[in-house]
C-alpha cells in the first residue's frame, strides 16, 4: 500500500502498520548527514512530528536546516552532541521511541579512528537506550561492505544470508572492520539488553551531495582511471530510496531483529554507468581491466604486501577484490516483502539528479 | 636479544603504528595492550593478535608483566602513567611530546635513572634514513666544526582532515587542554632536531606565533597554528624553528650549516642534499653547483629505490630504527638512542615558547 505526500512522490509508508504514532520522539543521529538529511526529510513527510536531529558540534547543518525549514514541522530539534559522550547519548535517548542510527566513522583509514567513531559510540547509544524505558526499536545503519563474497561465486545472488566477513582486518578497509565490528555490537548488545532492533545494509547509495565514482566502477588512485567494475552489476540505490528503506526499518511492525539490505531495481552494469558519467559529468581516459587480470593484480599486491611487512599497505586484496569487482546480483525481495519498500525515484531519474549535481560540484 | 615483553597503553592512532612496527622487531612480544575503553584495547588486541587485554593500567602491570610499556596516551596521562611504568620496574617508550611540562620530563628522567631503567620519546623522523646520514656526515665533521646556524621547519596541513574538523569543533578536545594546544602535540619533532644540534643547555627562546586568517575565517581565535622561533644556544650557534599550516609546500626541512659546508635535509621526501660553502670563479658558479644538485637529487632518488626493493623503506622506517635501538639499549645495556640532554633541551624551550605565547596573548587580550 502506498500514500501520497507534499512532495507528490508516491511513498511506501502505511501508517496504520507503523510500531509507533507520529507524535512518538523520534531521534536521527548522522542526522545531516548525506543520508540522514533524508531521512529526516522522509519522516517529516510521513508525519512525524517530533524529531531529534543530532549533528556533529563541527559539522555543518545547512542542508539539515533546510529540509526542516522545507518540511514547515516544528517539532524538529537540532541537538549538536557526541555520541562519544555518555551524557550526550543519555540527553538525546530521553522520551525517544525509535532510534535511526546512522552516525558511522565514514571515509576515515584509521583503523582505531573508525572503530571509535562506529563501534564505541553505538555501545554509548545502546546503553543509553537500554536505560530508558521507552525504546521500541533502534535501526542500525550498515553496510554492504561487510559480506564476504570470498566463497560467493561470480555472478550468485548476495543477500542477507550471506556470510559476514569474518576477518575483516583482512579487508585492508578500515570502515569495513569498523561496520563489522559495529553489527556485531548492536546485535549482541541489543539482545542482552532487550532493545528490539533491525539493521539495515545500503549498496552503493548515490544521489546529490556524494560526489566521485563508487570504487567498484573503479580506481583513479595511479594517476588514470582502471575501470574494474566491467560488466557487474553495481548495488546502487539512490539517497531518497535509501533513506525511505531506512525509515520503514523502523516503523513496520513485526521485523524486529531483521537485517534489510537496500538496492534498487534497475540497476545498470559499471560499464553503462560509467558511460553515462562520461557523457554526462566529464569525459576521461579509462583503461578497463578484465576480472581474470584485477584478481592477479589484487593476488600479487597482497602477497607483496605481507611478504613486505606492511611497505605498501594491502589496500589491494583478494578480500577486497571479492566484494568490490567479483560482480555478484542482488537481491531487494526481503525489502519488499517486510516493509512494502519500492524505489520511489527510478535510476534514470536519480542518475539525472546525480550527474547534474556532479557537474555543477 | 633475550625475548621482551613489550605492553602498548593508549589504544589509538599512534598505537596501531607502534604495534606494526613492534611487530617487524625480532626478539620481542607484544603481550598485553591497555586502554581505559576496553573496546579501544579489544580492537587493537583482535587486529594484532595479542593476547593481554586490559581496561585497567594496574592490572596491566602486574598481568601482563611487560619489560617496556609504549605509552600511546593523550599528553596529559604521559607523566602519570610513566610514573607508575618506571615504579613498576618497566622501561619506558613513550610518544611525542614527552610529557606537558619541563618540569615532568626532568621528573621522569630522574626517575628512571634512579631505577637503572631506560626511558625515551617517540622522535622517530631523527632516526628516518635521511636523518640517520646526515647524522653520520656530520660526526663525521662535513661541516668542518660545530653548527653555526640551523633552520628547522615543520608544517601541518589541516587540509579536510577530520583530526582538524574534530579539533576545530570540539571545544573539550585534549588538544585544546594542552598549555600549547595545537604546537605542543606537534612541534617536538622540529624542535628536537635542532636540540641535537645545540650546545648550550639553556638556549634563549624568542617566540612569536599567532593565528592564521585560515582558522580565523572558521571562527577559531584560540588555536594558534603559525610559529617562528629565534633560538640562540650562548655558545655561537642560533637556529630558527618555522611552524605553519598555511604555508605551502607543507615542508619537513633540517637545514644545518657550519663553518665550512652546509646540509639540507628533506624528510617527505627523504632526500639530503650536501651543500658545499666553498665557490667555483665568475660564471662558474652558476654552472657547476646546480649541475651537482641535480646528480645530488638523482643519487637521493636511486638510493630511495634502492631501499624500497631491499624492503626498507617503509613509511614508519624511522620508528621501526628508534624501537629497535632503544630495546638494544636495553638488553645490551647502552646508552639510550636518544640523549637525555636532547630531550630536556626540547622539553624547555618548548616551555619558554608557551610562556612567550600565553604572555603575548594575554597582551592582546
Amino acid at each position: 500500500m502506498t500514500v501520497g505526500n507534499s512532495s507528490g512522490k508516491e511513498t511506501s509508508g502505511a501508517p496504520g502498520d507503523f510500531i509507533i504514532d507520529p507524535r512518538d520522539r523520534i531521534l536521527i543521529t548522522g542526522a545531516n548527514g548525506f543520508i540522514g538529511t533524508q531521512v529526516v526529510r522522509i519522516l517529516a513527510e510521513y508525519g512525524f512530528t517530533n524529531l531529534v536531529c543530532l549533528a556533529r558540534p563541527s559539522g555543518q547543518s545547512t542542508a539539515l536546516e533546510e529540509v526542516i525549514r522545507k518540511s514547515g514541522v516544528a517539532g524538529i530539534e537540532i541537538h549538536r552532541g557526541n555520541l562519544l559522550s555518555r551524557e550526550d547519548c543519555r540527553a538525546i535517548t530521553e522520551g525517544v521511541s525509535v532510534v535511526y542510527h546512522l552516525a558511522a566513522g565514514r571515509g576515515v583509514k584509521s583503523y582505531p579512528d573508525a572503530f571509535l567513531n562506529s563501534v564505541v559510540s553505538t555501545r554509548n547509544l545502546v546503553e543509553a537506550c537500554a536505560e530508558k524505558k521507552t525504546i521500541r526499536r533502534l535501526v542500525s545503519v550498515s553496510s554492504f561492505t561487510v559480506y564476504s563474497n570470498l566463497e560467493l561465486k561470480s555472478g550468485a545472488v548476495l543477500d542477507e544470508t550471506c556470510a559476514v566477513d569474518e576477518q575483516p582486518e583482512l579487508r585492508g578497509e578500515a570502515y569495513c572492520y569498523a561496520k563489522v565490528k559495529q553489527d556485531e555490537q548492536v546485535m549482541e548488545l541489543c539482545r542482552r539488553r532487550g532493545i528490539p532492533y533491525v539493521i539495515v545494509r545500503p549498496g552503493v547509495v548515490f544521489g546529490p551531495g556524494n560526489r566521485g565514482l563508487t570504487q567498484r566502477v573503479g580506481i583513479g588512485t595511479f594517476g588514470v582511471f582502471l575501470h574494474l567494475g566491467g560488466s557487474n552489476r553495481i548495488p546502487f540505490t539512490y539517497v531518497d530510496n535509501c533513506a525511505e528503506a531506512i525509515v520503514l526499518a523502523g516503523l513496520r511492525k513485526g521485523v524486529d531483529g531483521e537485517i534489510f539490505n537496500v538496492v534498487d531495481d534497475d540497476l545498470p552494469t559499471s560499464r553503462e554507468f560509467l558511460r553515462l558519467y562520461k557523457r554526462h559529468v566529464r569525459n576521461f581516459r579509462s583503461i578497463p581491466i578484465p576480472r581474470p587480470l584485477s584478481y592477479s593484480l589484487c593476488w600479487l599486491w597482497e602477497r607483496y604486501s605481507g611478504w613486505s611487512e606492511g611497505q605498501l599497505p594491502p589496500v589491494f586484496n583478494r578480500r577486497r577484490w571479492a566484494s568490490d569487482w567479483k560482480g555478484n546480483r542482488y537481491s531487494n525481495e526481503k525489502l519488499k516483502r517486510l516493509l512494502g519498500w519500492k524505489p520511489r525515484v527510478p535510476f534514470a531519474e536519480g542518475s539525472r539528479h546525480y550527474f547534474d549535481h556532479e557537474r555543477g560540484t | 636479544m633475550p625475548e621482551l615483553r613489550i605492553g602498548i597503553v593508549g589504544c589509538g592512532r599512534i598505537a596501531d603504528e607502534h604495534a606494526a612496527q613492534i611487530q617487524r622487531i625480532s626478539g620481542c612480544t607484544i603481550v598485553g595492550v591497555c586502554d581505559r575503553e576496553e573496546l579501544m584495547a579489544q580492537q587493537l588486541a583482535d587486529r594484532f593478535k595479542v593476547k593481554g587485554c586490559y581496561a585497567d593500567f594496574d592490572e596491566f602491570l602486574k598481568k601482563a608483566q611487560p619489560h617496556v610499556v609504549h605509552i600511546t596516551t593523550p599528553p596529559q596521562s604521559h607523566y602519570e602513567l610513566g610514573k607508575q611504568a618506571l615504579d613498576a620496574g618497566c622501561h619506558v617508550f613513550m610518544e611525542k611530546p614527552f610529557t606537558v611540562t619541563a618540569d615532568e620530563t626532568v621528573d621522569l628522567i630522574r626517575r628512571a635513572e634512579q631505577g637503572n631503567l631506560k626511558i625515551t620519546v617517540d622522535h622517530d623522523e631523527q632516526f628516518s634514513h635521511a636523518a640517520l646520514r646526515l647524522r653520520q656526515l656530520i660526526r663525521g665533521g662535513y661541516l668542518g666544526g660545530p653548527p653555526v646556524h640551523m633552520e628547522s621547519y615543520y608544517c601541518y596541513d589541516f587540509g579536510n582532515q577530520q583530526y582538524a574538523r574534530a579539533l576545530l569543533g570540539d571545544r573539550s578536545h585534549w588538544v585544546r587542554r594542552l598549555p600549547g594546544q595545537l604546537l605542543q602535540n606537534n612541534i617536538s619533532h622540529g624542535l628536537a632536531r635542532v636540540a641535537e644540534y645545540l650546545q648550550g643547555e639553556s638556549p634563549a627562546v624568542t617566540a612569536h606565533g599567532f593565528t592564521s586568517d585560515f582558522l580565523k575565517e572558521m571562527g577559531e581565535t584560540e588555536i594558534i597554528d603559525e610559529l617562528r622561533v629565534i633560538l640562540d644556544d650562548r655558545r655561537g650557534c642560533t637556529a630558527y624553528f618555522t611552524f605553519s599550516s598555511q604555508m605551502r609546500p607543507t615542508l619537513r626541512h633540517f637545514r644545518v650549516y657550519g663553518p665550512h659546508n652546509a646540509l639540507i635535509m628533506d624528510h617527505d621526501q627523504q632526500t639530503l642534499i650536501r651543500v658545499k660553502g666553498s665557490r667555483f670563479k665568475s660564471y662558474l658558479e652558476k654552472f657547476i653547483p646546480p649541475w651537482n644538485y641535480a646528480r645530488q637529487y638523482g643519487s637521493n632518488s636511486i638510493l630511495n629505490m634502492k631501499s624500497f626493493l631491499r624492503n626498507d623503506f617503509h613509511m614508519k622506517s624511522g620508528m621501526k630504527s628508534l624501537i629497535e635501538a632503544f630495546y638494544r639499549s636495553i638488553v645490551e645495556d647502552k646508552p639510550v638512542p636518544i640523549p637525555y640532554r636532547e630531550i630536556l633541551l626540547t622539553a624547555r624551550m618548548m616551555d619558554d615558547i608557551f610562556a612567550q605565547l600565553g604572555r603575548s596573548f594575554e597582551n592582546t587580550g
